[in-house]
């Protein structure tokens, strides 16, 4: 996929409402054509239900918008807080449903990624060769445990998913993302990005190139998400609303006890 | 059922759609002027939730979010009507599981904003209390007995839409109750039921203790009767003898019901009460509407209980409590919070 402009001009001008819940930000944004028109954030304590629909009122009225206006929703499917994620997923759901509008669903990960790699895009100039420059979003999910993801990115507009969403130990995946990327000589710098100061210790203990692994304290912004969004619309890719599910990428406890308990464990 | 798609509501009174996620069952009902259920669509998580002996707030949370568009739209289309002619947006606010209710009330809010229609928060006791004004005329001052799986209050109401907590559980709700001793019972989840069928058919019964508590109070206690229920299985253990469990069901039921009733009948007489309403889901249970019946009668107070499906947690009686404040244009704001703790004598029009 290229984040890049080219596809804008074959399909007209797009505008989706885009926002996330899954993580302590709440976001929203509406983007028109690769751009941001207007973007709000929060940090409420996880209290996103009580002002989210405010929020996004807010954000159309002040924007001259209606709901008739917005050719898709896309929302942060996960994963991150259970309860977050489906605040917004629960919104975007019924939003879509009652507006008669597409759903397109989008990982909060690969949106986390993105906003941050077009930050650091423009501040790497150093590395603009034609390199891979690795993006790692993790969020913390408490005993070690992080979401995580991988992607690679290029100063070309280059955009690849490397890794999917999972669940995933943070000592072993930061040893396992330096491994791979001392072995890879595509791979130019490796930047983890997101809740990195609860998981900085384990990450500077994987380092052994002494250079490449870099961090970005990063928070959720649904610019990103909706860019992302807009791309997936642009290519087709919409979700059945009765169906769309947050990626919650693991099982509930007492799933996985009864699992293991049906299998003898 | 009502099959008017274009009945101007105004003529007709307001159309109420209600959303109740407090618990286990995803519910939404389209409701006519407080008083005329077009349309209330139930999904019960109960199948999923058995295997794990009770209801898990995480899976339940989850089941919401799958379903809640879908129980949306059935409500929506049996109830004949178009979107746009929803007059408000009534919900659960609580109490309640609060992942649960959140998913409902963020539902909720969402079709407010994009129908551009009111938003009501309600509480599910008014809700459980007003499933009433679905079947018969509230006479005012009444007393509700409600008992649930969560509650288990009695509620004197002066007027309309005016409640007063008279008496409450000060540890276990009824149905919470009965569902430990049904599985001490070695009934599975929800045993509630089987313990009343068990308990009608007994021939013998273990006589239990009644807990009365203060003479003058209308609170209640069960968690005493639970263990004495567990001591007698125990007692017969010991001595080697196996426990008569139909026996037990029916001193367990004859205690929880002379009591219940008991005070329930009391407070109608110390406060006038020209009728007495039956709610919540274990109002689904004979002995308890059978002695409660007989009780009314000797002492002429009327008695409203709704149909079975009317008691158990649903979207309908939500939309009837609403309906007390839609009149009074009482509505609630976008930013409306989920409560898993709530006054209902706040909620009070």
């Amino acid at each position: 996929m290229k984040i890049d402009e080219e596809l804008i001009e074959d399909s007209g001008s797009v505008t989706v409402l885009a926002f996330d819940t899954s993580t302590a930000a709440f976001s929203a944004a509406l983007v028109r054509d690769g751009s941001r028109i207007d973007s709000v954030a929060s940090f409420a304590e996880r209290n996103h239900s009580v002002r989210i629909l405010s929020e996004i009122k807010e954000l159309l009225e002040r924007n001259g918008m209606k709901g008739e206006q917005i050719d898709a929703i896309v929302v942060g499917q996960g994963p991150g807080s259970y309860t977050g994620v489906r605040i917004a997923v629960t919104a975007a759901k019924t939003l879509a449903w009652a507006w008669n509008k597409p759903l397109i669903g989008v990982s909060t990960l690969e949106a986390l990624a993105l906003g941050a790699w077009l930050k650091l895009r423009t501040e790497n100039e150093d590395l603009a060769d034609d390199r891979d420059i690795w993006i790692v979003p993790i969020l913390d999910a408490r005993r070690g445990q992080v979401y995580t993801s991988r992607y690679a990115a290029d100063h070309s507009g280059g955009w690849r998913t490397v890794d999917s969403d999972a669940i995933r130990l943070i000592t072993d995946w930061a040893e396992l993302i330096e491994d791979e990327g001392t072995e890879d000589a595509q791979v130019a710098a490796i930047w983890f990005i997101g809740d990195t100061p609860l998981h900085q210790a384990a990450i500077e203990a994987a380092e052994q190139s002494g250079t490449r692994l870099r961090m970005l304290a990063w928070d959720m912004d649904a610019t990103a998400l909706g860019l992302l969004g807009e791309l997936k619309f642009r290519l087709g890719e919409r979700h059945d609303v009765h169906s769309f599910v947050p990626n919650y990428t693991q099982l509930a406890e007492a799933e996985a006890k009864l699992l293991a308990a049906s299998r003898g464990e | 059922m009502s099959g008017q798609a274009n009945e101007a509501p105004s003529e007709s009174g307001s159309l109420l759609l209600a959303i109740e996620t407090s618990c286990d069952e995803t519910s939404v009902a389209v409701v006519r002027g407080g008083r005329e259920v077009l349309s209330n669509v139930v999904s019960s998580q109960i199948d999923t939730h058995r295997q794990f002996g009770g209801v898990v707030p995480e899976i339940a949370s989850r089941k919401h979010v799958e379903t809640m568009t879908i129980i949306i739209e059935e409500a929506v289309r049996e109830a004949g009507v178009s979107l746009t002619d929803i007059d408000a947006v009534a919900v659960t606010q609580g109490p309640g599981l609060i992942g649960a209710l959140l998913v409902g009330v963020v539902a909720a809010k969402s079709l407010a904003l994009a129908l551009d229609v009111p938003l009501i928060g309600t509480h599910h006791i008014a809700g459980h209390i007003y499933a009433n004004s679905l079947v018969g005329d509230i006479i005012y001052p009444s007393i509700a007995l409600v008992v649930s799986g969560g509650h288990t209050e009695i509620v004197l109401l002066e007027a309309e839409g005016k409640f007063r907590i008279i008496g409450r559980t000060r540890d276990d709700a009824v149905g919470e109750a009965y569902d430990k001793v049904a599985r001490a019972l070695k009934f599975p989840y929800p045993g509630g039921p089987h313990v009343d069928k068990l308990a009608q058919e007994a021939t013998e019964e273990v006589v239990l203790p009644r807990s009365w508590l203060e003479p003058d109070s209308y609170d209640f206690s069960f968690s005493g009767l639970k263990s004495a229920v567990l001591a007698e299985i125990n007692r017969s253990r010991m001595k080697g003898e196996a426990p008569d469990f139909s026996a037990l069901a029916r001193g367990f039921q004859q205690s929880v019901i002379d009591v219940v009733t008991g005070k329930a009948i009391r407070a109608a007489k110390e406060f006038g009460a020209r009728q007495m309403m039956l709610c919540g889901g274990v109002a689904a249970n004979r002995g308890l509407r059978e002695r409660l019946a007989a009780l009314c009668e000797e002492a002429g107070v009327p008695l409203l209980i709704p149909p079975n499906k009317l008691c158990t947690d649903n979207a309908a009686m939500i939309a009837a409590a609403a309906d007390l404040k839609w009149r009074r244009g009482q509505f609630s704001s976008l930013d409306l919070k989920a409560e898993a703790v709530m006054s209902l004598e706040d909620w009070s029009v």
